[in-house]
């Protein structure tokens, strides 16, 4: 098959999933359990096609491109890579609700809002056109505020969703008007023939500005980012693993193809994230330290963690080094790995919800508390866990910059990197030592539901950080593509 | 073969650490033993590796690891790394054996020893690491398996604080030399360490940053004055097999990294401006540790704070930059670890056999327990400086470099603070030995695992100071690799 043909069939193969599986949770008298197995197979059938166009020869002289209609869609590598992720991610969390929301009524439809929600996300970081992006980006938005509020007789769960759902609804109107705007500066919607001046033109700019403002809600871009902790904190946890996990970087990527194909200069987007990251990090390194709930820690984590990856690609865009991207991409991967695997524990102690409460997990329930820490220490960058590695190759191709702005900036971001260890070393601290109160009563049922999900995102988040060369490689093309791009 | 003795060195720790951790039953009844076994299999690779070294070879081996980033898996031993790692080695296997006598067998002893193995490879591999990114890996390894140690089987309700302060304290020494590894890839642009050996060409202020970056960060290590306090909490607190392995191996992998990376690195005109502040902070902290000896109630913490002494004295032989003082200095790390490996295990017994650990409460034990007396006598005697016990040795080298160094009156000054190392000392050892007998417990039995490393301690102690020729000689060939080589 043609990769034009594989870069279209995994939408096709999750709007049919996200069809059958409501079917399925509507008529027939399967169990949850069965569903979530499906859903999972449908997530990994849609991934098989990307995969192809990765392995294939095809992308290497020119992307997949495929037109329908007026939708265009474009398979650079970034937005295979994302899109891999995102659907590698949604099948180990699609596992793991199998047992973490069967005990929630209206449970069946939690699946159908699952591939949706990924299909939304993979459509909007393969779009090749504006409209298709607007169209995808609401796709996901919808299904992420549903699930956000999915257990609604939850204290905070409708006005988490709610709030989301506003901040959301004006960041989504903001990138409409954008896209208007740039439209009116150059008349087309394609991402792929923007003519050469383009950028140049006041209402492109003012249209980037709004597209900026519009993803970078959804994208957690600090000061947009308000909603997050409240979103991601008072989520199911597996849905925070997906919404910390990938959602809001594949906003990120989305906002960066946009700015690049659009044709703004590669060292002015460079900039940009670089002075934006920092924002980032710091805000949300600052954040999380003050926090005692441990699932709105790890979501003001993620502004730290997004701001790392937002760093690696500033530093690459802004002095033309592929290998910062690469490593950027590489912690955006392992990322996912890590702050999955950290939400999927929090969810797994459900009697624990302040940092204070997780005394004693090591030795009620040894393997959440070994994946908890396996993650919190690859997320604190403990060698040689995989965010270590990561940082390490960020940091080695920034201090290679004589100038200023590059060293300041380096330094900032290793000051980050102890300021995080603030609230990840007393969280792993809380999970080990013993508890001095009673032993807590709701305790989970231990099941391979969610047992197997921890292992296998643990060994993973291992197998990254410990074994880096063929993530590495996967990922080598990205860069020479964008700054391609960028040129 | 040469590759299977030096991947031993480091592998036997491990797969004692995979051993422990997954073998039931068996396993757990024989724990000790398994460590014990990798312990002294490790050892016994070091010297097997000897003859090879003496023969002018030096044994490495290497896999590529993460090519995009030039890293490899780099193992790598010479006679610089050579005394380090006999001392970790011969440290480990000491600690082993002595908690085999001291501590209780229960259900978590499987996971004690497995800690202590990972503390162990920890220690191996950063002496042998022959890549920055593995050393700092192995660096950091050697800092999590000892701050678990403490969090866990730490005395006292205090134990979870002291680990955070270790931990908190001691990576703050560690990011510092994070960023001078980062940096001097960055202009190297090799992560091997052979880049560094064949020397490096920095710009001036650069070539300082990293100097003071290294320097400091290495001290925190080390423990020397003011960037000690993580130490009296740590080394108190952690049970004492762990307290031998942190004040005897681990302390020395300071002095190691000064050695292995602004020593090699840098040429003597580069190093020099770093010679005078070295001294000044090791006759500081010579001063202040044994002052602060002087001052302590709690037996243990008198020892600790003498460790902080003993490094002043090893700083201020690296300040020297003369051949005799930066010799005395390496020998000064190996006669230490044999001292205070013997203190830390008698005062052990002090407070098995009396039950308390407060100085003014104990008198008298002399009679109860004449070998423990005796033992102690040695230690504190060689402490004190007195010959023909090592630490006189090395003492003396370290003094004639002050003296050559051109700094006279830092010399006189060194020298007149030894006498306050007497002072406490013989203070300790009177108090506790002599005097009015204080109601000694029923000493039990006394496990011939706690006797024989003792007794094997303080008889090497007097051997080393009679004939340290051989030693002597390792530390010679060492110097030849460090500051070009020309003295």
């Amino acid at each position: 098959m043609s990769g034009e043909v594989l870069l279209g069939l995994p939408l096709a193969i999750l709007a049919g999933g996200a069809v059958v599986a409501y079917l399925i949770a509507r008529l027939a008298r399967a169990g949850g359990s069965a569903l979530a197995v499906f859903t999972a197979l449908v997530l990994v059938l849609a991934l098989v096609p990307l995969a192809a166009i990765r392995a294939g020869p095809a992308p290497r002289s020119g992307w997949a491109l495929l037109s329908v209609g007026s939708v265009l869609l474009l398979g650079d590598p970034g937005a295979l890579i994302v899109g891999s992720i995102a659907l590698g991610l949604g099948s180990i969390v699609a596992l793991y609700s199998g047992r973490y929301i069967a005990d929630d009524d209206r449970a069946k439809l939690y699946y159908p809002l699952l591939v949706l929600l990924v299909a939304g996300l993979l459509g909007m970081v393969v779009a090749g056109d504006m409209f298709s992006l607007y169209l995808f980006c609401e796709l996901m938005s919808i299904s992420a505020y549903a699930l956000v509020a999915f257990r609604r007789e939850e204290g905070m769960a409708i006005e988490a969703g709610f709030k989301y759902l506003i901040v959301g609804s004006l960041g989504t109107a903001l990138l409409l008007f954008g896209i208007s705007f740039i439209y009116r500066a150059g008349g087309s919607l394609l991402l792929v023939s923007a003519p050469a001046d383009l950028a140049g033109r006041t209402w492109a700019r003012v249209g980037i500005a709004c597209v900026l403002v519009g993803l970078g809600v959804k994208g957690a871009l600090v000061p947009l980012h308000t909603w997050l902790p409240d979103a991601h904190g008072r989520a199911p946890s597996s849905v925070s693993a997906m919404l910390s996990g990938i959602v809001v970087q594949s906003a990120f990527y989305a906002l960066l193809k946009t700015g690049i194909a659009l044709g703004f200069r590669a060292t002015d987007v460079g900039l940009l994230l670089i002075g934006l990251s920092l924002l980032n990090m710091t805000v949300g390194n600052l954040m999380a330290l003050a926090q005692t709930d441990v699932k709105r820690l790890l979501a003001y984590s993620t502004v730290a963690q997004v701001g790392y990856v937002m760093f690696g690609v500033g530093i690459g865009l802004r002095y033309a080094a592929p290998d910062a991207i690469q490593a950027a991409f590489y912690l955006l991967l392992a990322h996912a790995a890590m702050k999955g695997l950290a939400f999927m524990c929090a969810g797994a102690h459900p009697g624990a919800a302040t940092v204070a409460s997780w005394r004693g997990t090591a030795q009620q329930l040894p393997l959440v508390a070994a994946a908890f820490a396996v993650s919190l220490g690859g997320l604190a960058g403990v060698p040689p866990l995989a965010g270590f590695v990561g940082k390490w190759l960020i940091l080695i191709r920034s201090l290679r910059q004589a100038d200023l702005l590059a060293v300041l900036a380096t330094l900032a971001f290793l000051a980050n990197g102890l300021l995080s260890l603030g609230y990840y070393l007393p969280l792993i601290g809380s999970t080990f030592l013993r508890s001095t109160e009673p032993a807590i009563e709701t305790r989970v049922r231990p099941s391979a539901w969610i047992g197997l999900p921890l292992v296998g995102l643990g060994g993973l988040v291992l197998a990254i950080g410990i074994h880096p060369a063929p993530w590495l490689e996967w990922m080598s093309d990205v860069a020479s593509a964008l700054l391609a791009w960028g040129h | 073969m040469q590759a299977i003795a030096l991947s031993a060195v480091v592998a036997a720790p491990l797969i004692a650490v995979a051993a422990l951790a997954l073998l039931r039953g068996w396993a757990r009844r024989h724990a000790a033993w398994i460590a014990g076994l990798a312990a002294l299999l490790s050892l016994a690779s070091v010297f097997a590796l000897l003859p090879a070294l003496e023969g002018g070879a030096t044994p490495a081996l290497q896999f590529p690891w993460i090519p995009v980033a030039g890293i490899g898996f780099r193992l790598r031993l010479d006679w610089l790394a050579l005394p380090f790692v006999v001392t970790e080695a011969g440290v480990t296997l000491v600690a082993v054996l002595y908690s085999w006598g001291y501590h209780h067998v229960d259900a978590r002893t499987p996971a004690y020893y497995a800690l202590l193995m990972l503390f162990a490879a920890g220690m191996a591999g950063t002496t042998l690491a022959d890549d920055m990114f593995l050393f700092y890996i192995f660096w950091e390894l050697m800092l999590i398996a000892s701050c678990i140690l403490i969090a866990l089987w730490g005395e006292g309700e205090q134990r979870g604080a002291v680990a955070l302060k270790y931990f908190l304290f001691t990576h703050l020494g560690s990011l510092m030399v994070l960023a001078a590894l980062v940096l001097l890839y960055g202009r190297t642009g090799s992560d091997s360490l052979s880049a560094l050996r064949s020397g490096v060409s920095l710009a001036p202020a650069v070539a300082n940053v990293v100097g003071v970056l290294f320097v400091v960060g290495f001290s925190v290590k080390m423990a020397v004055f003011p960037v000690h306090l993580w130490l009296p909490d740590a080394h108190t607190v952690a049970p004492m097999s762990v307290t031998i392995m942190l004040a005897a191996a681990m302390l020395s992998m300071g002095t190691y990294g000064i050695l292995r990376f602004p020593f090699s690195a840098f040429t003597v005109a580069q190093i020099a401006p770093f010679g005078l502040p070295m001294m000044i902070a090791g006759l500081v902290s010579g001063i202040y540790g044994a002052l602060m000896s002087l001052a302590e109630q709690d037996v243990k913490r008198i020892i600790a704070y003498s460790s902080v002494s003993q490094m002043g004295y090893v700083l201020f032989g690296l300040g020297t930059l003369t051949h005799e003082g930066v010799a005395g200095a390496t020998l000064h790390v190996i006669y230490h670890a044999i001292v205070k490996a013997l203190l830390f295990m008698c005062v052990g017994l002090v407070i098995r056999a009396a039950g308390r650990r407060h100085i003014h409460e104990l008198g008298g034990l002399g009679r109860a327990m004449p070998l423990a007396a005796a033992c102690t006598g040695v230690g504190a005697l060689a402490v004190a400086g007195t010959p023909p016990l090592a630490l006189f040795d090395s003492e003396w080298m370290i003094f004639a470099g002050g003296f050559q160094s051109g700094y006279l009156w830092l010399g006189v000054g060194m020298v007149l603070a030894s006498l306050l190392t007497v002072a406490y000392a013989l203070w300790f050892w009177g108090r506790v030995f002599i005097g009015a007998s204080s109601e000694a417990r029923e000493l039990g039995t006394v496990s011939m695992f706690i006797v024989v490393p003792t007794v094997a301690l303080a008889c090497l102690a007097l051997i080393e100071g009679l004939f340290p020729a051989p030693v002597f000689d390792w530390a010679q060939h060492g110097l030849s690799l460090i500051l070009g080589g020309t003295w």
